[in-house]
């Protein structure tokens, strides 16, 4: 003690080199083991504690209709596999009632041809099938140690394979789509393929908003019983998901628009035919009918050709319903009015070179431009349209939406084809296109143009989604800003000719709707067969809206090549009980007056 | 000690020097005077140990109990929401507008396609009234949906069955449970039952 107290300083030095060695010592170790090693003896501590990486399922968003309606939903399906190594072991030991005494139960050996029967049974194959698939996944590779039964079960099914009580047997969760409504709007929901990935239409467009993410868990369980010690679950990544989709498509009026078109579409031995409605002041898309219509629930069912929409994927030649855009554009250039003359004869030989025809025959007539769309004069209408210059009218025709994708942006959407404009039409073309040959437009086009003329010259962007909301619960809406494309006036004055179409033309008494003033265009347009020329098949559609006084709702219909009734009296039903269906169903208050007169001719 | 008073002749103020004296220069302490550690405090430091160990002890099964509490919630909550699933399942494809259509048409309604408004506020009739035309068109095929193939329509329920799809919700436990069954339709076929008044 003497000797310390002499030198105290060398006791604490001697104290702190020891703690500075065993410091440095511990350092080392530490760093050795959380930095140099650690991704190493965190795998060897997984490997011995941890549970495998299990899924979380993030949940894809559902598709609704603008009321809410559930249009497509995730669920849960389940995927049943066997060991067919552990099948083959031996019968299996089950308990089962005492047909002696039902207090009781009884241990009983169940043989492999039962068990097999009793899950084939449920999942719907024989118990020889069963067997089967053992017996060749075994032939394959003698260890074999997985096979699938039956895959994307329901849950009804999983709980009766659970029930069994099978030890070789497994089933695994898979998520799944369904479609409560079949083949409702199935043209443009699309579906989603076996594993997950969007296959077509909105599921396809809108996978942005609708995906979800798969989050990834590990845990340390019990040994014994496979419980979750308690504080251990590690979060590797975060499940997410999906937006809820909302239409602006009422499902209502969806089906029953569907069940109008398919109806006719047999009656008059159709290819196919579309049907849209519009709203005509927003442009919000009510109902996409395209017939056939495939069932998303069971996509393969449907020809692959009528799985889409092709409302927005089929540009055609639209016709004389085009004959409406020219005359509005004439209108709002003020180059004519409804009672602007010329006369018109049955054969014109323009000025350039060109030359075609009326579909009926006729004296030279003196008509109004009312009259030209009455009587659906392509002479008469070209000559109207000889008053504007070619770059004019292509100007209006893509103000009016022609020539470019609508806003809808739908998977494979087509832009039609303006066939590049003036300086590309040759002399024919340069004609036609006043009548709505030589360049193709789709049925939603066609739509949006008549909804132009219907909302008083202000065409609204085309919307099918009404908005998006996230997980996090914020929407997104898409742009809804409307653009002129003709005055106030010409929109008015066209509507009041094409009212005169209805109440004149040769089908006004194939459309009527008691109360309701109506405007509306027929089409009778020669489909192209792809070698400059033309197939004899036609294209037959009606586009219009009412009321129109004050319009509401814009119909437009085409039916494709109807073998029994090749002309537009085939489409003129659908519109008239489409259109009828949309008025009673929004309760839209009948017309007052009726419609103002317009001579045809002078 | 010699060098004391040195220092003190130096030091201005002698009076603090005397005060600071007697704190340095204390008595050692007697070793054998030195007061022992009383049992007490290794009592309570022992104690506090055990009692420490003890209240882990029983939290940790606490927790591991709870963990066995948890595990049998979460797997009546999956149980719970397989259920769930499949009703809301059952209901929507019962709720789709074909099963709708049909069930009507089965009912024997038909559709009037003419729309007529009787307006409550001064009993005016807008629109032009029209029968409705035609019989009852089996729209089945025309919107197919897979979904309800196989549901009984209302028309072919008997009295207390309830409408499950395809077995769907049998085997939970009587699950499926919905007060009487709606009313006895009136006859499907042959004329519409009509009200007298006109």
């Amino acid at each position: 003690m003497n000797r310390i107290s002499r030198h105290p300083m060398r006791r604490v030095l001697a104290a702190g080199v020891v703690l500075v060695v065993l410091v440095v010592l511990f350092v080392v170790r530490l760093v050795d083991i959380q930095v140099v090693r650690a991704s190493a003896l965190n795998e060897q501590a997984d490997e011995v504690r941890s549970t495998d990486p299990i899924p979380v399922y993030g949940t894809r968003g559902e598709i609704v209709d603008r009321n809410g309606i559930v249009l497509a939903d995730s669920v849960m399906r389940y995927d049943v596999a066997l060991s067919p190594k552990n099948a083959k072991k031996g019968p299996l030991m089950r308990e089962e009632p005492d047909p002696a005494d039902p207090e009781k139960t009884v241990r009983v050996e169940v043989p492999l041809e039962q068990t097999a029967a009793e899950l084939g049974a449920i999942v719907g194959l024989t118990g020889d099938q069963v067997l089967g698939i053992i017996a060749s996944e075994l032939a394959d590779d003698p260890d074999s140690d997985f096979a699938y039964v039956a895959k994307l079960v329901d849950v009804d099914t999983y709980e009766k394979i659970r029930a069994l009580d099978i030890p070789w047997v497994v089933q695994y969760p898979h998520p799944s789509r369904s479609y409560p409504n079949g083949a409702v709007g199935g043209n443009l929901l699309g579906w989603v393929g076996d594993e997950g990935t969007a296959q077509a239409g909105l599921e396809l467009g809108q996978d942005a908003c609708l995906a979800s993410e798969d989050g990834e868990v590990t845990y340390i369980p019990s040994l014994q019983d496979w419980v979750e010690i308690p504080g251990t679950e590690v979060v590797h990544k975060q499940a997410k998901d999906g937006g809820k989709l909302q239409l602006t498509i009422d499902s209502d009026l969806q089906w029953e628009v569907q069940r109008i078109a398919e109806a006719q579409r047999l009656a008059v031995g159709a290819e196919w035919a579309t049907v849209t409605v519009m709203e005509a002041k927003t442009g919000k898309l009510l109902a996409v009918a395209d017939v056939p219509t495939v069932d998303p629930n069971d996509p393969a069912a449907t020809d692959s050709a009528d799985r889409g929409s092709r409302t927005f994927t089929a540009p055609f030649e639209p016709g004389s319903t085009f004959k409406a855009v020219t005359a509005a554009s004439l209108e709002d250039a003020g180059k004519a009015n409804p009672l602007s003359q010329v006369i018109a004869p049955y054969s014109y030989d323009a000025p350039n070179g060109a030359n075609f025809r009326d579909s009926f025959y006729h004296e030279d007539t003196p008509y109004t431009l009312t009259g030209a769309l009455i009587d659906s004069s392509n002479t008469a209408t070209a000559k109207f349209g000889e008053l504007l210059t070619d770059q004019q009218r292509f100007e209006y025709m893509q103000k009016f939406g022609f020539g470019r994708v609508s806003e809808v942006g739908f998977p494979a959407e087509a832009s039609g084809d303006l066939n590049g404009g003036p300086d590309e039409w040759d002399n024919q073309t340069k004609y036609t296109t006043m009548f709505g040959q030589g360049l193709t437009a789709t049925a939603v086009q066609i739509a949006s143009a008549y909804q132009t003329i219907a909302n008083g010259g202000v065409r609204m962007p085309v919307q099918l989604v009404e908005g998006c909301t996230d997980a996090d619960g914020e929407t997104t809406s898409p742009d809804v800003t409307g653009t002129r494309v003709i005055s106030e006036q010409a929109a008015r004055e066209t509507s009041e000719m094409l009212e005169n179409v209805y109440t004149q033309g040769w089908l006004k008494d194939d459309w009527r709707i008691p109360g309701y003033r109506v405007a509306a265009k027929t089409g009778t347009a020669q489909v192209p067969d792809g070698n400059g020329g033309y197939r004899t098949e036609y294209l037959v559609s009606v586009s219009g809206f009412a009321p129109a006084d004050d319009p509401e709702f814009v119909v437009s219909v085409s039916i494709m090549n109807a073998v029994k009734m090749n002309s537009s009296a085939a489409s003129a039903p659908v519109f008239q009980q489409v259109m009828s269906q949309v008025l009673k169903k929004y309760r839209t208050i009948p017309s007052g007056a009726p419609a103002p007169d317009l001579p045809a001719l002078w | 000690m010699s060098a004391l008073p040195v220092q003190g002749a130096l030091a201005p103020a002698p009076i603090r020097r005397r005060a600071w004296i007697p704190e340095i220069l204390r008595p050692a302490p007697d070793r054998a005077a030195r007061p022992k550690p009383r049992l007490a405090y290794a009592v309570i430091a022992v104690s506090g140990v055990v009692v420490i160990a003890l209240a882990q002890l029983m939290l940790s099964i606490a927790v591991t109990q709870g963990a066995y509490e948890i595990d049998g919630y979460e797997l009546s909550q999956a149980k719970l929401s397989r259920q769930q699933q499949t009703l809301s399942e059952d209901l929507d494809r019962v709720q789709s507008p074909q099963y709708l259509a049909q069930n009507a048409e089965a009912l024997g309604m038909v559709p009037n396609t003419n729309p007529v408004f009787l307006r409550l506020s001064d009993g005016a009739v807008l629109g032009q009234p029209a029968a409705a035309g035609g019989g009852a068109a089996a729209s089945a095929s025309l919107v197919p949906n897979v979904l309800i193939s196989g549901v009984p329509l209302v028309t072919e329920q008997t009295a207390g069955e309830t409408a499950t799809v395809g077995g769907q919700g049998a085997g939970l436990g009587g699950a499926v449970v919905e007060p009487a069954a709606p009313a006895a339709p009136p006859p499907a076929g042959g004329s519409l039952p009509t009200p007298t008044t006109h």
